[in-house]
């Protein structure tokens, strides 16, 4: 089982690395906003368009924490029944195949929820009126 | 001036929002929580129109619409979602609720400030 200790280590790494980058590109949006204010400037509407990415990339990232974080729960029940039981062990695998792919696919739909209009050219404005 | 208050859980978007509405004659509120909004509507609070997020942790978007139309001040007050969110089945969920429209994140400012004048009903 150290292969899945080495792998939960990696991904806690990558969940750091996520948060990380989610904290710094917030605080890099919002001096320059501050900056902004501060001298009285204005940007068009392309860069003000622009500067909603960071959202973006905030909910992008934290989808993927909350996908790894699941995988993560799923290992360690593994971990723990193989330390139990062979038997139990090989059960287990098989339901952490499937809730993986679980995972996998929730964190897909996810990624394409928190998207946006990011990569959709078939919606013009992105504003509809019920 | 109507008052139109924005909730949103990330402070970058509500930075965006407010560069686009500075122009606008109208008052603007902001709140990281929807909880806190709906706080301050049950308080007395009587906007003209919300804009609010769709995943916020705590409340959502749609729990904090249920909340509104619970109250007499907002029951029929305009609201718009502004989201990443583009499933058909969520805007079909949030035009049930009795949502105004639905603004795709991230969202054109012009059109932005087209929708709200719209909503208002403003010269």
């Amino acid at each position: 089982m150290q292969f899945l200790q080495t792998l939960n280590g990696l991904l806690e790494h990558v969940k750091t690395v996520e948060r990380e980058t989610i904290s710094l590109t917030k605080e890099a949006q919002l001096r320059m906003v501050r900056f902004l204010d501060k001298n009285g400037l204005s940007v068009d509407d392309e860069t003000l368009e622009a500067m909603q990415y960071q959202d973006i990339i905030a909910q992008q990232l934290s989808a993927t924490i909350e996908a790894i974080e699941s995988a993560q729960e799923h290992m360690q029940y593994f971990i723990h029944a193989f330390s139990q039981d062979d038997a139990i062990a090989s059960q287990s695998i098989e339901k952490m195949q499937g809730k993986l792919t679980v995972a996998l696919e929730r964190a897909k739909e996810r990624h394409r929820a928190f998207s946006g209009k990011v990569h959709r050219e078939d919606d013009e404005d992105g504003i509809e009126f019920f | 001036m109507p008052l139109v208050i924005f909730v949103d859980d990330s402070e970058t978007a509500l930075a965006s929002t407010r560069m686009v509405t500075d122009s606008m004659p109208i008052e603007v509120k902001q709140y990281l929580s929807a909880v806190d909004a709906l706080n301050e509507i049950q308080g007395g609070m009587v906007p003209d129109l919300i804009i609010t997020d769709m995943n916020m942790p705590v409340m959502n978007g749609f729990e904090f619409l249920q909340g509104l139309r619970k109250v007499p001040g907002t029951a029929r007050t305009p609201v718009l979602m502004l989201t990443t969110e583009t499933r058909d089945e969520l805007k079909a969920q949030g035009k049930a609720l009795g949502l105004t429209g639905w603004v795709v994140k991230p969202f054109n400012p012009a059109q932005l400030k087209q929708a709200i004048s719209r909503v208002l009903r403003l010269a």
